[in-house]
């Protein structure tokens, strides 16, 4: 049995190589190797969407892939969703105060950037983030900071 | 010999309106919450993404049944795992085992008695997080069955087994005013209803992290609500005093009560084994143990036995109510108190007789959840109303409007007089109003599978610690000026998520007449502030606050000299806006704060203080229930619109309409944060949130069995606030954490029953309880009698 095994990722667009257990989760590589800790792990089930990542731009629940097979794609945590700056979906959950606790925020920022991406509209939006819990806000200020980003995204010059 | 305070005690509660400033000011306002940027950015570090070099992981094993005598336990397999550094049992705590708040009857690890499910026999610290778990899966318990009760009412009955030696009878509680029994009444409601508990489902699970020094000294970092009663668990459990235990909040992900008390015990279990191994450990709980073994909502069994006069008029209320402590007292007796004295809500009722019983079974203990015994008492107590408005042929707000407290009539069932105004009929009829209750009902609707109701919740909300809790009832702040202007704020009482970072920046920020942006307000660390109590019984803005009002008044009795020695003025002429100092009534002279901080540092004057805060005292008779139990008061009411699908018995809540009578307004959209998680979290314990509990043990500890509302589950949330009736907290404001969940469940309930016309008894209202209800209403009820029949002649042979 190998004791490890070499997982390169594009990590929030730059190109990172891992040795890791085969069996460790995407979630523990971002938090333990990469020093990722913006990636929350909420119940370890994919369950609650604290861990969401994107992989190859699909929101996935962190906790539940594999490290070894995320190898050779594409991923996006938390910290690399804006460009420097924070997304416009992150701007407008602050300015609508979509956030509290913050525990579930970072997920919800990710599987919001994905639902904007993808051109998401009204009803779409509410169910992709079906899958992120928030006990919380009761998630009124986090549709409407999602509303605004998109409308915001539209809205910008091309 | 006259008291001194007599005086004081007979005026009505008074605000603290702080100090004079002549801008608007931040209050009121919706500035960025001072939290907000980095946790969007996934930057907050809470307790699980901390680590020292060397750093071992804690994990516990725990008892799989509720009710056990502790015969041996074998550690040696555990201590066989790679990894491991340490496995520890009863006998190896160097303080007490004791982890109970109030009454000394929970141990840390079991040491002779398992009494539910997920009681710790040994706690393991490990090199990996995986290496702990397998280790603690590894410890061998031999355990022998002893007789368990898991019923409360069967609990307090003759005979029933003891979950404790002293019987299962933990307190007794009552309110009687009047006479129930000689009371005359038209109508007579009697009901009995089984609410259930609720799991708090806080997103980040319980963790801490324990940082010894040699066996001398100890720092706790820990995902909780209480600081002081970390501190006081593990000073207990190592036996230091209580100077050499430093706790410090972490930033918290959620807690709704869940991490008031509980968190000291896998704190204690943490700091005992930093002291055997001399490391860090951290103890970071998975979430189907988190979900396992940690306190709950109460379930309660609530008898009523209600009478009002034809014309609609409440003349008696009798309710009897058995709280399920679970196998701990844990603060079981303080959620009681509340439970007690909540139990007939706003409403004028000349005759009332509570009894409020807490009693121990072997299920999971049950502790502070948002609401704190009231939501149970007044889901009830809500239902009943309905009730006796059908019974009496009254439209339920109506009925409610004849029976609430107002301006006229403002005794509380303890006879406490509420100060005026009352808002409580201004609550309901907003609340009415936002959720269109006339137009609703002026429509017809066909009677089709597809039904639509509207109900009403209605609720008074002691503010604060009831008298009970009184002594706990203080709260410490420090406040610096820092020489570049900026303010640095120390509170006693932590930010859970609900804001509280947000209103103590907003209140000093309004007191020091400075930009919210330049004050910073820091977590709470038990070794900078005095003990302040629990954050609970929504008093974080309140207690807080009236301490930060404090220490600006004693700051400025050094910064008004210096400004005023600037502007040319007296001191007691300065006034603070803007973020300038500046002559009372001449706005054209003025100075920058900042300038007089970096003068004040010039010229080495102390640029800090300290303030204080404690409640007014209140006098309350136990023994009667009669008195003051609470400082003040606040109503809320909710409207619920629903649909239910007749057939399947599945609710879909579509609107609350929440009416608050919030004092003042500190921060808006903290405000409506408050109330629209409150709201969406009592529809999901009125509706989904299931405690499924089989012999003590829950069987349904994840996410995908206990159903908490998501995005696309919860209601359209409307609100209406209501300020101006008096509180005794900073600017006037009251709490809101509580009262925006109490009432949402209650409203739900009424709406569903009004929809299918059948009561529901039983909380949480789902698809098969719903259909249960509706017994021969049910559209199949044909299909099932039949089905019932089939199975009645295929089971008659087999039992001969």
């Amino acid at each position: 049995m190998v004791d490890r095994v070499t997982v390169t990722l594009i990590l929030n667009g730059e190109r990172r190589r891992f040795e890791v257990p085969p069996g460790r989760r995407l979630l523990d590589l971002l938090r333990d190797d990469a020093g990722l800790t913006g990636t929350k792990e909420g119940c370890g089930a994919g369950e609650c969407g604290a861990c969401t990542v994107l992989l190859d731009g699909v929101p996935v629940t962190s906790c539940l892939v594999l490290a070894a097979s995320a190898d050779g794609r594409e991923v996006v945590t938390v910290e690399g969703l804006g460009s420097g700056a924070l997304h416009p979906f992150q701007e407008a959950l602050v300015a609508r105060g979509g956030v509290q606790c913050g525990f579930c925020t970072p997920g919800v920022a990710v599987t919001g950037a994905a639902a904007l991406a993808r051109g998401a509209t009204g009803a779409e939006r509410v169910r992709l983030l079906a899958g992120n819990l928030c006990r919380c806000t009761g998630y009124a200020k986090i549709l409407a900071a999602l509303d605004d980003a998109a409308e915001g995204t539209t809205d910008a010059p091309a | 010999m006259p008291r001194r305070d007599s005086g004081a005690r007979r005026k009505a509660v008074r605000s603290d309106h702080g100090p004079r400033t002549t801008d608007h000011g931040p209050l009121g306002g919706c500035h960025e919450r001072p939290d907000a940027r980095a946790k969007v950015a996934g930057s907050t570090r809470y307790v699980a993404d901390l680590a020292l070099p060397g750093m071992l992981h804690a994990a516990a094993a725990v008892s799989p049944t509720a009710a056990a005598r502790l015969v041996a336990l074998d550690t040696a397999a555990a201590r066989a795992v790679a990894g491991v550094v340490a496995v520890l049992t009863a006998a190896d705590i160097p303080g007490a085992n004791l982890v109970g708040v109030i009454f000394p009857d929970q141990p840390l690890l079991v040491a002779d008695r398992v009494r539910m499910v997920g009681d710790r026999l040994a706690v393991v610290a490990a090199r990996s997080p995986e290496a702990a778990w397998r280790a603690a899966a590894l410890v061998e318990a031999t355990l022998e069955p002893l007789p368990a009760v898991h019923d409360p009412v069967a609990a307090l009955a003759a005979g029933a087994a003891r979950v404790h030696d002293g019987g299962n009878l933990v307190k007794a509680f009552r309110v009687a005013r009047g006479d129930t029994r000689r009371a005359r009444a038209d109508v007579v409601v009697e009901a009995v209803y089984h609410v259930g508990g609720q799991e708090h489902a806080y997103l980040e699970p319980q963790g801490c992290l324990a940082i010894p020094e040699g066996r001398t000294r100890i720092t706790i970092v820990a995902s909780c609500q209480c600081p002081f009663y970390v501190q006081q668990a593990v000073a207990r459990v190592l036996g230091l005093p209580l100077a050499a235990v430093r706790v410090e909040q972490a930033p918290t992900g959620g807690g709704f009560g869940g991490k008031e008390d509980y968190p000291s015990e896998p704190a204690a279990c943490a700091a005992v084994l930093a002291f055997a191994t001399g490391r860090p450990v951290r103890f970071v709980l998975p979430r189907e143990l988190d979900m396992q073994g940690s306190t709950k909502r109460h379930a309660m069994v609530i008898r009523h036995r209600w009478g009002a006069s034809r014309d609609g008029r409440l003349r008696f209320a009798e309710v009897d109510t058995v709280l399920d402590a679970g196998a701990y007292a844990g603060i079981s007796t303080v959620v009681g108190e509340r439970a007690n004295v909540s139990a007939i809500g706003p409403y004028h009722v000349p005759n009332v007789l509570v009894t409020t019983r807490v009693a121990y079974t072997d299920n999971l203990f049950g502790g502070a959840f948002r609401g704190f015994g009231a939501p149970q008492v007044t889901w009830a107590a809500e239902a009943t109303i309905d009730r006796l408005a059908r019974a009496v042929g009254l439209d339920p707000l109506e009925f409610r409007r004849r029976n609430v407290l107002d301006d006229r009539r403002r005794r509380t069932c303890t006879g406490q007089l509420l100060p005026r105004p009352v808002l409580a009929r201004a609550c309901l009829d907003r609340a009415a109003e936002l959720a269109g209750w006339d137009e609703f009902h002026a429509r017809e609707r066909a009677a089709g599978p597809e039904r639509e109701g509207l109900g009403i919740g209605l609720a008074l909300y002691g503010c604060n610690l009831h008298h009970g809790g009184q002594h706990l009832d203080r709260s410490s702040a420090v406040v610096i000026v820092q020489a570049d202007g900026s303010v640095v704020v120390r509170v006693g009482l932590t930010e859970i998520g609900q804001g509280n970072l947000t209103a103590c920046q907003t209140i000093a920020a309004q007191a020091l007449g400075v930009d919210p942006a330049v004050v910073q307000v820091w977590q709470p660390d038990t070794t900078t502030v005095a003990d302040s109590g629990p954050t609970v019984a929504s008093r974080g803005a309140h207690a807080s606050g009236m301490a930060i009002l404090d220490a600006v008044r004693r700051l400025r009795a050094r910064l008004d000299p210096v400004a005023a020695e600037l502007l040319g003025c007296r001191p007691d002429q300065v006034v603070l806006a803007n973020g300038r100092a500046a002559i009372a009534g001449e706005p054209g002279r003025s100075v920058e704060v900042a300038a007089v901080a970096a003068e004040m540092a010039a010229r080495r004057i102390e640029a800090a203080a300290t303030g204080w805060y404690r409640s007014r005292p209140r006098r309350f008779d136990a023994e009667s229930g009669l008195g003051a139990p609470y400082e003040s008061y606040a109503v809320a009411c909710h409207v619920a619109k629903v649909h239910v699908d007749a057939e399947l018995g599945l609710i879909r809540v579509a609107e609350v309409a929440a009416a608050h009578d919030v004092g003042r307004v500190i921060h808006r959209g903290a405000l409506e944060g408050q109330i629209e998680g409150g709201v969406v979290q009592g529809v999901g314990w009125g509706t989904t949130e299931r405690l499924a509990l089989e012999r003590g043990r829950l069987a349904n500890p994840s996410f995908t069995d206990y159903l908490i509302p998501t995005a696309a589950d919860a209601p359209k949330v409307t609100i209406a606030v209501l300020e101006g009736a008096p509180s005794g907290g900073p600017f006037g404001a009251k709490g809101i954490g509580e009262p925006s969940l109490i009432p949402a469940a209650a409203a739900v309930r009424n709406a569903v029953v009004a929809a299918l016309g059948v009561e529901i008894d039983t909380l949480p209202l789902t698809p098969p309880t719903v259909v249960a209800a509706l017994g021969d209403a049910h559209p199949f009820a044909w299909v099932a009698e039949e089905e019932n029949e089939d199975a009645r002649s295929a089971a008659a042979p087999a039992s001969r």
